[in-house]
């Protein structure tokens, strides 16, 4: 029969173990977890070329950074983007942006999904670009109708003390019913929008659109719109 | 001559009193009883006015001092029962059997009569106090009512924005001149969230067609956060804004700026 | 009605007894394995007729404005529930009912057959009717159960250990949140009345089973079929919701939500057959001698528990019920647009959840009332006290629920109300630490774990307590409504509380339980680490609830960050001593030291009877004559 010692130190080895493989588990469950967060999804980096003076009087070195909205998976994929769900309209290809700290940004949006009434409209106006405008096929204007937004790229974060505001809302126009892109395409007409903000110091931000597309669900903004890796996304500054 | 005696014997109420202390047992408890007690006080003197955010306004300056004050009221009652605990915690024997059986006292109705009645006054006063509270708020509001101004909340999944009907504008930061009674209309666009301006101590729900009300003067400049309090999706926790509280002047000015550029900001 | 007791076949020792072999039935070969068989046929026969109906032109809710959502919804609803009834038909558990119907009752073989009656290990994986049995399983439900919601807590805490969230994603940190939040409060309500109100509760009021064998093992197996169906909400998107589940959050909600819904709508079936039946044994067969004022006091606890939980569950069910109605046929139960109003749900949902926090509570600390005396070797002191408080509580709880509400905009009339009926809980609630309190004072307590729990309970409940007293202060809380604050306190009454008294439930009826004693430097090393984790986590809380964190975010900013770090630091902790406790409980279970019949020298039934615990319990039914707390000398 074991001496006690002996069982006594077999019994700590069995506790040390249990703590050991109940570790693992944890860990696997969280490594999988973490896995399926796609928190490393390929981001778009925008890309300094130059500098330009801002109204405000300063200059800043310019930045560019381009995204497109596809009304589904299918349209997504002939512009060369990932698709996903069917039926899902998407921002693509990337979902995360990378930007550089106290840069004038310019993005350059291709857009192609139709649109309904918005829940809020104050979305509908644009909110923290350059002058206040967007640039829409080479037309300026400072809002949109509430019915005639497809998507939104609204910018915000968290209020910390450990970094800069930053709030952009850019409603994006929606094509109107039966144009079409190219002859005989089935994709609605695109626009290309183009709107300019600047950033302040380093941050973690995040976008998401405010227009509701989530159909069949209350007020439009279940479905893709709480979905991960369509309509909302991450946005860094560095 | 022996009936005097029998008499004489008998302690009176006070001598049973200083019979009762001088047992070691009762020395102990009424010791813990006032280091818990003190604890618990200095705890909440100290911790809630540290922790707490900035007081911006008459309302948050209340809970924060329900807070503290609570804390020091409830700490006897921590104190007592802690003592109690702790005093029998010292006595713990080791061993693979039971301890020697203690004293059959199987209840005492004084104490459980006068238990209860300490805690009905605990309670009382706590109720009175915030019933007090709560009414020198809401005769507040109604005083100042005719002179308040208007904010419309709206939260939407997942960003919140502020109209001010007065003043033709809706922005997405909210700023307010100081010592101006404030009336918040709050509503959503979807789900229900709810309408935090942190340091300004309020606090209501925004729900689907029902607009909540929530009355405040801001009584400090300074910058402020407003936070969403109910879980509305994925962005829940990004769903926050910087709030101001500024100078007339500075308002005013802020507000012509937000016009200039079309009403919206 | 059957009654074990009279049939003679089933006193005497087991050993001496035949080993009833009915013929070889269908009784004797359904089990656990083929009620997943039937169960998954079931299920995967029911989504692909409804898949196949929805995509097929002829669907019935054709044009009728419901999308694909709803039929998603329509389906993996169905498919649930065919799951449940198909794991129930596949194990048995209709066998009894359906005999009694067609006038052909079970026989008296056939019943002991079910009791497990000289049968092996494996009388654990089938419908056993016996309720030591649905004891032990319940409490192998219960550890799988705090174990899940363990782990998806330490993913909790591990995002939260600094501010820029880079462990996982917001929907996936919302389901965790969510699912945690459900799993636990589940266990939570069976973690004391499912394992020792099983096990336990019959011997200490000397009866040979409980009321109802049959619905007994139908409560453990129905609880069974919900756990995959809560677990399927991870595979089904999770979801956006925190365990409230507020409406319309609920009803936007992706496919996850609906294993939420069905988990809720069996488990509220599972425990209202399992309340009927703790009930309705301790009223009814109680042993002669047994008056009310002889009851052993985690009786009188977990009867009352479980009797409040009857009037308070089916209004989360119902409240369940509507929002898979909203899910499915577009009824507008909580649609502001068509009239509805999601404040229906929080009223429906509210008048369940706070009696059920008290239904939570009171067995936990009933079976700390339980130990108390065994440990310090007299009296419970003031039984009526006892009594007072546990009735009080359950009394007042059903009156206060909209302090859940005060920040909602509801009714603001009515927060002075509400205010005034939660502060007096206070009252009863104070009852019961005067109660613990007066049994200690004078009393000589012996070092055990059990004990070690009662003087946990008393730091862990006092805070809880007394913070909850803040929160029932409307404007306190004004600013500490939907913060972190309100997440520590009931961490503090739920886990401080409850899951200690439970744990020293376990501690103390495991002899009994196992025939073996826990070990004891495992149980010590647990306790502290649990103990001393679990108050850095939530302290760490209140600080980062006071400092203005709202709760159920997955990212917070700077000024919050010390307060974090502390608290995962101390769950971290928790983690560690949990799976300690656990090595423990398993190891002991299978070669701890044989205990002897009476340990602890208690002075209540269960004691009285050798392990492993005969069929019927007592050879012969005994005859109470006092109270189970006659310890101690006179007072002089």
């Amino acid at each position: 029969m074991a001496s006690p010692a002996t069982s006594q130190s077999k019994t700590a080895v069995g506790a040390v173990i249990s703590v050991v493989v109940g570790i693992l588990v944890v860990a696997a469950v969280g490594t999988t977890l973490h896995a399926h967060s796609n928190l490393d999804a390929p981001a778009g980096y925008a890309k300094v070329n130059g500098t330009i003076v801002a109204p405000d009087g300063k200059t800043y070195p310019h930045a560019f950074i381009n995204d497109n909205v596809f009304a589904d998976a299918a349209d997504s994929k002939i512009h060369g983007s990932s698709g996903g769900h069917a039926g899902w309209p998407s921002y693509g290809p990337y979902i995360n942006l990378v930007l550089p700290a106290h840069t004038y940004v310019t993005m350059t949006m291709h857009v192609y999904d139709g649109g309904e009434k918005m829940n809020t409209p104050y979305f509908a106006s644009v909110v923290g670009t350059v002058g206040g405008t967007i640039n829409i096929d080479g037309k300026n204007v400072s809002s949109l109708p509430n019915d005639g937004v497809q998507h939104t790229f609204t910018l915000h974060g968290l209020p910390t003390s450990s970094q800069d505001p930053l709030f952009v809302n850019v409603p994006l126009p929606k094509t109107p019913e039966g144009q079409q892109d190219e002859p005989g395409s089935p994709l609605p007409k695109g626009y290309t929008v183009t709107f300019s903000f600047i950033t302040g110091g380093k941050g973690n931000y995040v976008w998401n659109c405010e227009y509701p597309c989530g159909d069949s669900t209350y007020q439009n903004f279940g479905a893709v719109m709480g979905a991960p890796g369509y309509m909302n996304g991450k946005v860094t500054v560095i | 001559m022996e009936h005097q005696d029998d008499e004489d014997l008998k302690p009176t109420p006070g001598e049973r009193v200083k019979q009762v202390l001088k047992e070691k047992d009762v020395r102990q408890v009424l010791f813990f009883f006032v280091l818990f007690t003190a604890l618990f006080s200095i705890l909440g003197l100290w911790a809630y006015p540290r922790w707490m955010p900035n007081i911006m306004s008459k309302e948050m300056r209340g809970d924060e001092s329900i807070m503290i004050w609570f804390t020091v009221i409830s700490a006897p009652i921590a104190g007592i029962v802690l003592a109690f605990a702790m005093r029998s915690f010292i006595d713990i024997q080791r061993g693979d059997t039971p301890p020697e059986d203690g004293p059959a006292i199987s209840g005492h109705t004084p104490t459980v009569v006068i238990w209860t009645a300490v805690s009905f006054l605990f309670c009382t006063v706590a109720i009175v106090w915030g019933m007090t509270e709560m009414n020198t708020w809401s005769q507040d509001a109604i005083a100042k009512e005719s002179n308040a101004m208007v904010v419309n909340v709206t939260g939407a999944q997942w960003s919140w924005s502020f109209n001010y009907p007065a003043q033709g504008i809706t922005t997405h930061e909210l700023n307010l001149p100081v010592k101006q009674p404030i009336t918040f209309n709050v509503i959503s666009d979807d789900v229900n969230h709810s309408f935090w301006p942190v340091e300004l101590g309020v606090k209501v729900d925004a729900n689907r067609l029902a607009t909540t009300v929530v009355h405040v003067t801001p009584d400090k400049i300074g910058a402020f956060e407003v936070k969403c309090a109910e879980l509305c999706g994925i962005y829940h926790a990004y769903m926050e804004t910087n709030g101001q509280v500024e100078s007339r002047a500075d308002f005013d000015n802020w507000v012509s700026t937000v016009k200039a550029q079309g009403g919206a900001q | 009605m059957t009654t074990l007791t009279h049939n003679p076949a089933a006193s005497g020792p087991a050993a001496s007894r035949p080993v009833p072999q009915p013929k070889k039935s269908l009784i004797t070969r359904l089990h656990m394995g083929t009620g997943m068989v039937v169960g998954i046929i079931f299920c995967w026969g029911t989504y692909f007729v409804l898949r196949h109906h929805f995509s097929s032109p002829y669907r019935i809710n054709h044009d009728e404005g419901l999308t694909d959502s709803h039929n998603v919804n329509i389906t993996l609803l169905a498919s649930m529930f065919m799951w449940c009834l198909g794991f129930l038909i596949g194990i048995g558990a209709l066998i009894g009912p359906f005999r009694w119907l067609i006038g052909k009752d079970l026989t008296a073989e056939e019943q002991l057959y079910l009791a497990g009656d000289g049968q092996d290990w494996k009388r654990y994986f089938r419908y056993c009717t016996d309720h030591k049995v649905v004891g032990i399983q319940y409490l192998v439900g219960v550890m799988t159960l705090l174990g899940a919601g363990g782990t998806m807590a330490m993913m909790i805490r591990t995002n939260l250990v600094t501010p820029g969230s880079h462990f996982v994603a917001p929907h996936v940190y919302n389901s965790l949140v969510g699912l945690h939040g459900i799993t636990m409060i589940i266990a939570l309500i069976i973690v004391s009345t499912g394992p020792f109100g099983n096990f336990i509760m019959p011997i200490m009021i000397g009866a040979a089973d409980m009321a109802f064998p049959r619905l007994n093992a139908l409560s453990w197996w129905v609880l069974f079929t919900a756990i995959p169906v809560l677990c399927s909400a991870w595979f089904l998107g999770g979801i956006p919701t925190g365990w409230t589940a507020y409406a319309p959050l609920s009803t936007q909600a992706g496919p996850g939500m609906n294993a939420f819904l069905a988990t809720i709508i069996i488990f509220a079936f599972s425990t209202a057959v399992a309340g009927a039946n703790i009930t309705t044994t301790v009223i009814a067969m109680r042993a002669k001698g047994m008056t009310w004022n002889r009851v052993p006091i985690f009786v009188v606890g977990a009867t009352i528990s479980v009797a409040l939980a009857v009037p308070a569950f089916p209004t989360f069910m119902a409240a369940m019920i509507q929002t898979g109605l909203d899910r499915t046929f577009a009824t507008g139960f909580y649609d502001a647009n068509i009239g509805g109003s999601g404040w229906l749900y929080a009223n429906l949902f509210w008048i369940m959840g706070h009696p059920e926090v008290y239904v939570i509570l009171i067995p936990g600390v009933a079976a700390l009332m339980e130990i108390a005396p065994v440990f310090v070797r007299k009296p419970l002191f003031s039984y009526g006290a006892a009594i007072a408080g546990f009735a009080g509580i359950a009394g007042l709880s059903i009156l206060v629920w909209a302090h859940h509400m005060y920040m909602s905009g509801w009714m603001p009339s009515l927060n002075g109300p509400f205010m005034v009926t939660t502060e007096f809980i206070s009252i009863p609630t104070g009852l019961l630490f005067l109660v613990l309190i007066g049994t200690m004072w004078r009393g000589r307590p012996w070092m055990k774990l059990p004990m070690l729990s009662v003087y946990a309970f008393i730091w862990d409940f006092l805070i809880g307590g007394i913070t909850g007293i803040y929160l029932s202060d409307v404007p306190a809380d004004n600013y500490l409504h939907g913060s972190m604050y309100v997440t520590a306190h009931f961490h503090y009454t739920l886990m401080g509380a409850a899951l200690t008294g439970a744990i020293g439930g376990l501690a103390f009826w495991f002899p009994k339980m196992t025939g073996r004693m826990l070990n004891e430097r495992g149980g010590y090393i647990s306790f502290w680490l649990v103990q001393i984790g679990f108050n850095v986590l939530f302290l760490g809380m209140f600080l980062s609830g006071a400092e203005g964190q709202p709760r159920r975010v997955a990212d917070y900013g700077q000024v919050f960050a010390h307060a974090n770090l502390i608290s995962t630091v101390g769950a971290y902790s928790v983690g560690v001593g949990a799976l300690i406790l656990l090595w423990a409980v398993i190891h002991s279970a299978r070669s701890g030291k044989i205990a002897p019949m009476n340990p602890w020298g208690s002075k209540t039934l269960e004691w009285t009877v050798p392990y492993p615990v005969p069929l019927v319990n007592f050879d012969e039914p005994p005859i109470v004559t006092s109270d189970p707390y006659g310890y101690g000398r006179s007072v002089k």
